[in-house]
């Protein structure tokens, strides 16, 4: 469960500096491409920590939901 | 498929659920029935690219375990999300022009469940040589509508998911000149054009800008193109078929000399793909001479608009089901 935990919190870290235009991540799933462009859209209009929580809740339902899809994203994403 | 109306009489009749696409003449004598269809005379069928008011182009919608077919208007559009399974996908198609289409264009990217329920369609037209009207049908009712949106919510197998992809024959150079809007919107006066503001359609005219090519932005590698509708000289108006949006950096694109040749190069990867659902833009079918042209292993209708979530020009957009 703690591994879990861990886990989940080093991808949001790297979800973070995805969503703030820190750093950069292309993906070949369009849903993804557009969720991250439409996040850093949103974050970038209201830069405070609920919005950043509320990016990164989104970033984490659609990699939940469509993980059999976005697999090697999630192994990329690790690295970023 | 590609189908007369007898043959896709007899479809509906087996009780398949079906996406269609025919000129108002055919859609009109169909039965009642577990389908839903939109407008349009053009095609790009596994001949090639047809104008035809004899025939139908039908997707038998083969995965679906449950189905249900929903109206909407601009009101309730966004409901869209709330009403699709939670394993699905859902074909949605608008009349060209009507109040829903254009509310959606501009607020789908704003939405925050868009992306988590996979929505593909398009935009229903009609014969360009004609005043027609685009229309959309609800096959369970029968009824017809040219100023509301029919969506078929489809519920997938659990261990089956949809993934939508486009396929966008248009590119960019990062240092053209960038475009930028001061709001969102489906007609422009005044743009910046690499930070000045300037008069689009002058802009335009004076620099002899071919308007068949569209105007990119980039999310996140994912080229969108917004196509140029008209531009108005004498009323200092740019007006677009999908919205520029404030925010976004356009440019225009690079020119293509031969669109077949530009979507046969882009296809080589997609051999032994099977997608359930494509269509392709009327823009794309009309400026790159796609009569008697094929696409494969894409057909399907061609559209004055095409949705894989939001609204895209001059794109081909495509469904598949792949196993979880």
């Amino acid at each position: 469960m703690e591994k879990g935990v861990n886990r989940m919190e080093e991808l949001n870290s790297k979800f973070e500096k995805l969503i703030k235009k820190q750093a950069k991540y292309e993906s070949s799933v369009l849903g993804l491409n557009l969720l991250i462009s439409r996040l850093q859209k949103k974050y970038a209009a209201n830069q405070t920590p609920e919005e950043l929580k509320n990016c990164l809740q989104e970033m984490e339902s659609f990699l939940k939901k469509y993980n059999s899809i976005v697999k090697k994203d999630i192994e990329a994403l690790k690295n970023l | 498929m590609f189908v007369n109306l007898e043959q896709a009489i007899q479809l509906i009749e087996e009780g398949k659920i079906l996406h269609i696409a025919a000129d108002e003449s055919l859609l009109a004598q169909l039965p009642k029935g577990k389908w839903i269809a939109g407008t349009t005379p053009y095609f790009i069928t596994e001949q090639g690219g047809i104008t035809s008011k004899d025939k139908l182009f039908v997707d038998e919608i083969s995965c679906a375990i449950d189905y249900k077919t929903v109206v909407y208007n601009k009101d309730n559009i966004f409901d869209i999300t709330k009403d699709a399974y939670p394993n699905g996908i859902t074909f949605l198609i608008m009349p060209f022009a009507s109040d829903v289409a254009v509310f959606y264009a501009k607020e789908a990217p704003y939405s925050d469940d868009l992306l988590m329920n996979p929505t593909i369609g398009w935009i229903s037209g009609f014969d360009l040589s004609t005043d027609s009207r685009a229309k959309v049908y609800d096959g369970i009712s029968g009824a017809s509508y040219w100023d509301k949106a029919v969506a078929l919510h489809i519920c997938l197998p659990d261990d089956e998911i949809a993934s939508l992809g486009i396929i966008n024959i248009f590119n960019i150079d990062e240092n053209d000149t960038k475009i930028e809007f001061m709001e969102d919107s489906l007609s422009v006066t005044k743009c910046l054009v690499n930070g000045k503001e300037v008069i689009f359609s002058d802009y335009i005219l004076e620099n002899n800008i071919d308007t068949k090519l569209p105007l990119i932005a980039d999310y996140n590698s994912v080229l969108v193109n917004v196509s140029i509708k008209s531009v108005s000289k004498e009323n200092s108006t740019v007006d677009f078929y999908a919205p520029v949006f404030a925010g976004k950096e356009y440019h225009f694109a690079r020119p293509i000399s031969d669109y077949a040749e530009s979507f046969h190069e882009r296809l080589q990867e997609f051999h032994d793909f099977k997608p359930i659902f494509s269509c392709n833009c009327v823009l794309n079918y009309l400026y790159g001479k796609l009569d008697n042209k094929a696409t494969p292993p894409f057909a399907g209708p061609v559209t004055f608009g095409e949705i894989a979530y939001i609204l895209l020009n001059q794109t081909l957009v495509y469904a598949e089901i792949v196993n979880k």
